[in-house]
């Protein structure tokens, strides 16, 4: 609308042809369009600082690597290379039981061809879908609970559902004392690569489909 | 919403008599306005002000219950359309237990176990209302699948009724995460193990199965995190969520109605001739003044006795238009589809 003129009167000035209706030389928006983008770019500003910060907070754990935590479990002449001991470390402090874990300790055997100063833990958290497992001594076997996962002494699967061998805990030597580090997954030849979930194959293509997440640690060097 | 043709015709009639009710609602409004005028009629002009009728002005509340509670429903209707309300009023059962099961409940996974024992041992009636929340949860999976197996059985997830289909599938998507995070909170062994399975079944999805356990757990390993996470998304955010989508269910179903079962016979719009009619050359005036039966049909709110009289009305005066004879309520089937329906269990309800 003219400002100088009223109602049903010539303008006074001629003004351009609006050219779509309602948008003049050189605008690609009319007012009331830049008043809409405007009030709604303002909203979403404000919805997006309140939405933000909530999902970031609730994601924020899959970014964040715990302390790396090593439990002693007993001098070095408490294990042998002919069978396992079962120790008990905590793996999430503050939750009581629900944070413990059992693994099983031996020292290095040369049957496998391992080095006898080393420590081998073998975690007993099943790679199928997490059950505990427990070694038999009469079989030399890993036998799980849950759906009959079966595996050797090393630890590798000989049967049932799971898709990798066990996983095994970081280990040194302190003092005398036996230490158990982060836990690591390994592929079917034992070689050492970052944790997985039960569940999750190792090695191959599967490190494409399982990629690592932050909040694990980097495995030891083999 | 519609009303029913018989009270609206009374709101009209009480309207006219009264002239000062006309300044309050114009009657070119249509249906809610005649119904406003009624509220008016009783409630303010007439009987001084109370309320409830003050309320009700202002919120239309009872046009609304109305509306939802005396819908027409199809010839047909039986017992299997009572499951989804069923299942509605098992989630009011588990929503009221749940928050006062929450009185007692700790969700720290150092006292979770010793809450959990205290409120069934010791709290009176504390194994009643868990139990109830316990075998509550099964009961409502049970009843989501045969309400599920009845919309599939008699074809009412079909046009235009596929949003709510949709709608009911989340629905049951919800309410088994609601199985799967409230199974952790007793946190005893069978709830632990239960819940480290289950997350490494999420955790076994490939690429983005590693980084959604890890959301669920709050970290890689199951954490003090973890039971609290189960316990915000048991107690707020899925419950939240199911019941905002319990509200946009229902929405559908009042606004598009339901379906009548597969046994009784598809209406036919007015004005529209199925296939036998157009081969055997019948008209459309010859058809429309026959009852329109099944989907559209109304049998259930009418007042007997008027029924009564629309059906003899309609049987008399076979040559007038169909428009004039209200043909929805009642009227002989030609002579074929009458043969088909005799056998029909249902048929006897046409007059009710």
């Amino acid at each position: 609308m003219n400002k100088n003129s009223k109602p049903g009167e010539e303008p006074r000035v001629k003004l351009p042809e609006a050219d779509p209706r309602g948008y003049f030389e050189g605008e690609s928006m009319t007012r009331r369009h830049v008043f809409t983008v405007a009030s709604q770019a303002i909203g979403g500003v404000a919805a997006a600082a309140v939405v933000l910060p909530v999902v970031g907070f609730a994601v924020a754990p899959l970014f964040e690597r715990g302390e790396e935590r090593w439990e002693a479990v007993g001098p070095v002449e408490d294990f042998t290379d002919e069978t396992y001991k079962q120790v008990v470390i905590t793996e999430t402090p503050g939750i009581g039981e629900a944070g413990k874990t059992t693994a099983y300790v031996r020292t290095g055997a040369e049957k496998y061809n391992e080095e006898p100063n080393d420590i081998i833990a073998v975690s007993t958290r099943c790679a199928h879908l997490g059950c505990p497992v427990r070694f038999v001594q009469a079989a030399q076997n890993f036998i799980c609970p849950c759906h009959g996962g079966v595996y050797d002494f090393e630890g590798k699967r000989i049967g049932g559902p799971p898709v990798r061998p066990l996983d095994r805990f970081q280990t040194r030597v302190r003092g005398g004392q036996v230490e158990l580090g982060p836990r690591y997954s390994v592929t079917n030849q034992l070689k050492a690569v970052r944790v997985r979930d039960p569940g999750e194959f190792t090695g191959g293509i599967w490190e494409f489909l399982y990629p690592p997440r932050p909040s694990t640690f980097p495995p030891p060097s083999n | 919403m519609k009303l029913l043709p018989s009270r609206k015709k009374k709101a009209e009639a009480d309207g006219s008599e009264n002239g000062e009710v006309e300044a309050v609602a114009k009657p070119t409004r249509g249906e809610r306005a005649a119904q406003a005028k009624q509220l008016a009629t009783h409630h303010g002009t007439q009987s001084g002000i109370d309320v409830a009728g003050w309320v009700d002005s202002r919120t239309n509340a009872t046009g609304i219950f109305t509306a939802m509670m005396s819908r027409h429903v199809p010839k047909g209707t039986n017992w299997f359309y009572t499951l989804g309300s069923a299942t509605m009023f098992i989630f009011a059962m588990q929503a009221i237990t749940g928050v006062f099961l929450s009185m007692y409940y700790t969700p720290s996974a150092t006292q979770a176990y010793a809450s959990i024992t205290h409120l069934t041992n010791e709290v009176f009636m504390g194994e009643f209302v868990r139990g109830l929340h316990k075998w509550g949860a099964s009961l409502m999976i049970i009843l989501i699948f045969l309400h599920m197996a009845r919309t599939f059985f008699f074809g009412a997830y079909k046009y235009p009724r596929e949003l709510n289909w949709v709608i009911g599938v989340v629905l049951l998507i919800l309410t088994t995460v609601m199985g799967l995070t409230g199974y952790l909170l007793p946190f005893d062994q069978r709830s632990f193990w239960a819940t480290i399975v289950a997350n490494n079944i999420t955790a076994s999805g490939p690429v983005v199965g590693p980084y959604l356990a890890d959301f669920l757990r709050a970290g890689p390993d199951f954490s003090a995190t973890t039971l609290s996470r189960f316990y915000a998304l048991h107690m707020m955010v899925v419950p939240g969520l199911i019941g905002a989508l319990i509200g946009a269910h229902l929405f559908f179903v009042v606004k598009l109605g339901t379906t009548a079962p597969p046994w009784v016979r598809a209406g036919r719009p007015k004005g529209s001739r199925p296939t036998e009619a157009v081969a055997a050359g019948v008209a459309v005036e010859d058809l429309d003044e026959v009852a329109v039966n099944g989907a559209v049909t109304v049998a259930d709110a009418e007042p007997p006795a008027e029924a009564e009289v629309d059906a003899a009305e309609a049987e008399e005066v076979e040559a007038k238009p169909a428009e004039e004879t209200e043909a929805e309520t009642a009227a002989p089937e030609p002579a074929e589809e009458a043969a088909e329906e005799a056998s029909s269990e249902e048929d006897g309800e046409v007059n009710s």
